[in-house]
C-alpha cells in the first residue's frame, strides 16, 4: 500500500558537481530500517503535478543512518530540485524502503560478491558493499565502476575510505570512458568484449557467489550475459536497473465527449452496500477517485485496471474507461467498469458498487 | 553502445525491471495481471483446501492439508506484497472476494473465469471429499510446477525471486498429494481416485487457456512469457500422464 511518511532532511552534501547526498531522518512513523540495496519513493508536487521517483539509499546497516544519492537529470524535476533547493531543515515525503536488490547476510560464511556500478548506480552497491564487508568478516566484494571521467566519480573518496579499512578484502576496478588509466582494459566502456577482457585476466567468475549490478540498461545486458557466459546462474545475479528509464506520468486520452458538454463537472449517484450518495465530481476525475474522496467506502486494489476489485455499473449515463485488464467483454457490454480507470463523460452518472 | 536504450528493447533483449518505478505501464499491466492470477489462484486454492482439512482420514493427512493452506497463504502474500508494491491495497484485496467461492460440481470444463477475480479456471470448480482433494491437489501441483518455472524466467526480477520461494514448496505439495494417492490405493480406493482423475483432468488441461498468438508475443516482447499456452499444456500432459502411469492409473485417453 502507497503510504508516504514525513521525513526531515538532516544534511545535504555534495559528492560531485551534478550530484548529492540526502540524510534523513523519519518524523512521523514509517519501518526506515531499511535492507542494504533498498530504495525509497518521494513523492513531490511540482506546479501541480505530483512526481514520484525512486532513489537508493547509499549508506550501508551499520552507518546509524538513512542517506540517499541523487544525480540530477537532464530535464528531471525531481532530481534538479533535489540538487539546486534542497536544504537541511526541509521536509520530504517517502514510502517505507522497498526493492530486493539485496542477499541475505550470513556472518558466519565469506562470500565473494562481485558489483557493477554504472554513474549513479552506485548508490545501493555502496550500500551492499558496506553492509556485507561491515557484517560478514569473510567476505570480498569486488567493484567494477564504470564513469565519464575521474571528475564524474560519485564517492569516490568514501570508496577509497573502504579499500583502506578492508584492504584484503575490497577490491575496486574503475573503469572510466574519457579519462586515460595506466592500464588500457581500465579505459572505455563495459560491453561484452571488456567483461570477456576482466573476467579472463582480473576476475574469476567461478568463485563469485552472487554478482549485483546497477546502472544503464545496455551495460546491465552486456554485463549479465558476460557472466552467464561465464556460468554464473540466473539467480546468483541481481539487477537494479537505475532511474533513466522512469516513465513520465500518463497523459489521458481526450474524451470524444459525443455525449455531455463542455461542462466540466458531472452529477454523480454512487450505490455502495445499498444505499446511494449524490455529488458533483470533476470529469478529470475516476468514479473510484470520487467516491473515495466523498467518504465512500469504495473496494480497490490494483488501481491500474487490473485487479478488477474497483468494478462497478453504470447504470445510467457515460464514462470512458482508459484501460483494462481484467473485465471481460461480455462484462463490459453489460455496462460494467473498472472505476479505477473510469472517466464520466455525461454531465450525469449513476453508478452502482454493489451489482 | 549509447547510455540511452529505449525500454522496449531492452526487454525484448532480456533486461529485467526491478521495481515499480522502472516499468512502463503497459508493463505495469500485464505484470499485475500475472501476480493477481497468481495470487488469486493461491487464495483460493488455500480456501478450497481449508474446507478439506477436517476431510482428511487420519492425523497426517490433516496436516499435510493444514500446512497446503498455511504455505499456500504465505505464497499469495509475498506476491501480493509485490503488488502492494505498485499501491495495491493488500488489506482490501485479500477480504474483498470470497476465494471459497465455487460453481457447481456439474458445471462443465471451461476456461471462463470467475467473474470476481483472477484465479485460474480450474479452481473455480468444487472438491468433492478427500480423495477428491488430493487427486486435484496432484494434477493441478503438477501444472502449477510448469507454470511456476515459466514465471522463473520473467523479465519482472522481484516476481521472479518470490517465485524462486515459492516453487520448491509447491513441489513439496505436489509430492504429498502423490504419497495420498499412493495410500488411498493401498486403501482400495482406486475406483474414485479414476472418477476424480477423469473429473480434474479436463478442467486442469482446460486451465492453461488458448492464448491469442497477439497477445503472446507482445508478452514475449516484454519478457513476460516464454513458452506458449499449448507448449506449456502439452508439458503438463505428458508430465500427468507419467505420473499416473507411475502409480498405476490411466490418465484420460
Amino acid at each position: 500500500m502507497a503510504r508516504f511518511h514525513q521525513l526531515s532532511v538532516t544534511d545535504v552534501q555534495k559528492t560531485i558537481r551534478d550530484a548529492v547526498v540526502v540524510s534523513l531522518k523519519p518524523v512521523n512513523g514509517g519501518d526506515f530500517d531499511f535492507i542494504q540495496g533498498q530504495y525509497l519513493t518521494f513523492r513531490q508536487d511540482f506546479d501541480g503535478i505530483e512526481v514520484r521517483r525512486s532513489y537508493s539509499i547509499c549508506s550501508g546497516k551499520d552507518d546509524g543512518i538513512l542517506q540517499v544519492g541523487i544525480k540530477k537529470v537532464d530535464g528531471g524535476a525531481f532530481s534538479t530540485w533535489a540538487n539546486e533547493t534542497l536544504a537541511t531543515g526541509m521536509v520530504v515525503e517517502a514510502m517505507e524502503p522497498a526493492g530486493s536488490f539485496h542477499t541475505p547476510i550470513t556472518p558466519t560464511e565469506g562470500k565473494n560478491y562481485l558489483g557493477f556500478a554504472g554513474g549513479s548506480g552506485i548508490t545501493p552497491v555502496l550500500s551492499i558493499l558496506r553492509t556485507v564487508l561491515g557484517r560478514e568478516a569473510d567476505s570480498t566484494f569486488t567493484l567494477v565502476y564504470a564513469n565519464r571521467g575521474v571528475n564524474s566519480i560519485m564517492f569516490r573518496e568514501e570508496l577509497e575510505d573502504l579499500k583502506n579499512r578492508y584492504m584484503q578484502r575490497l577490491t575496486v576496478i574503475h573503469i572510466l570512458e574519457s579519462d586515460a588509466q595506466d592500464i588500457d582494459l581500465f579505459t572505455g566502456r563495459i560491453d561484452a568484449d571488456k567483461c570477456k577482457a576482466l573476467f579472463s585476466n582480473w576476475i574469476d567468475i567461478e568463485s563469485i557467489d552472487t554478482s549485483f549490478i546497477c546502472g544503464p540498461e545496455p551495460m546491465m545486458l552486456a554485463i549479465a550475459a558476460a557472466l552467464r557466459d561465464h556460468g554464473l546462474t540466473d539467480d546468483r545475479i541481481k539487477f537494479e536497473l537505475f532511474a533513466s528509464a522512469q516513465p513520465g506520468r500518463l497523459k489521458r486520452k481526450a474524451s470524444s465527449a459525443d455525449t455531455g458538454t463542455q461542462a466540466k463537472s458531472t452529477e454523480a449517484t454512487i450505490t455502495m452496500d445499498g444505499s446511494a450518495r449524490s455529488f458533483t465530481m470533476d470529469k478529470d476525475q475516476t468514479i473510484l477517485d470520487a467516491a473515495l474522496e466523498n467518504a465512500l467506502d469504495a473496494p480497490f486494489a490494483c488501481k491500474a485496471g487490473v485487479c478488477s476489485t474497483c468494478k462497478c455499473r453504470v447504470l445510467e449515463g457515460e464514462v470512458e474507461m482508459i484501460a483494462n485488464h481484467a473485465l471481460e467483454d461480455y462484462e463490459v457490454e453489460q455496462g460494467y467498469v473498472l472505476s479505477c480507470q473510469s472517466f464520466p463523460v455525461s454531465d450525469r452518472v449513476v453508478v452502482d458498487y454493489d451489482q | 553502445m549509447s547510455d540511452e536504450m529505449n525500454i522496449d528493447d531492452y526487454l525484448a533483449q532480456g533486461g529485467r525491471l526491478t521495481n515499480p518505478a522502472n516499468v512502463p505501464s503497459r508493463y505495469r499491466g500485464e505484470i499485475m495481471k500475472i501476480m493477481a492470477t497468481f495470487v488469486d489462484s493461491e487464495l483460493a486454492a488455500a480456501a478450497g483446501f481449508a474446507d478439506v482439512i477436517n476431510a482428511g482420514p487420519g492425523i497426517k493427512e490433516r496436516i499435510a492439508a493444514a500446512r497446503i493452506v498455511l504455505e499456500k497463504t504465505d505464497n499469495a502474500d509475498k506476491v501480493l506484497r509485490l503488488m502492494g508494491e505498485f499501491g495495491a491495497n493488500t488489506d482490501q484485496y485479500v477480504n474483498h472476494h470470497p476465494w471459497t467461492d465455487r460453481l457447481h460440481r456439474d458445471t462443465p470444463a471451461g476456461t471462463t473465469r470467475s467473474a470476481h477475480d483472477m484465479r485460474i479456471s480450474v479452481l473455480n470448480y468444487p472438491l468433492d471429499g478427500w480423495a477428491d482433494a488430493v487427486v486435484m491437489n496432484m494434477l493441478m501441483g503438477l501444472a502449477v510446477g510448469i507454470q511456476l518455472s515459466e514465471f522463473l524466467r520473467c523479465s519482472y526480477q522481484p516476481f521472479a525471486e518470490a517465485i524462486r520461494e515459492v516453487a520448491p514448496r509447491e513441489q513439496r505439495h505436489t509430492e504429498l498429494a502423490i504419497e495420498g494417492i499412493e495410500k488411498l490405493i493401498a486403501q482400495g480406493e482406486t475406483e474414485q481416485i479414476n472418477q476424480s482423475v477423469a473429473y480434474w483432468w479436463p478442467r486442469v488441461s482446460e486451465s492453461f487457456g488458448i492464448g491469442a498468438t497477439s497477445r503472446s508475443k507482445a508478452l514475449a516482447r516484454m519478457g513476460l512469457r516464454t513458452t506458449s499456452n499449448a507448449d506449456l499444456h502439452d508439458q503438463w500432459s505428458t508430465k500427468a500422464g507419467e505420473t499416473l502411469k507411475g502409480l498405476g492409473l490411466m490418465p484420460p485417453a
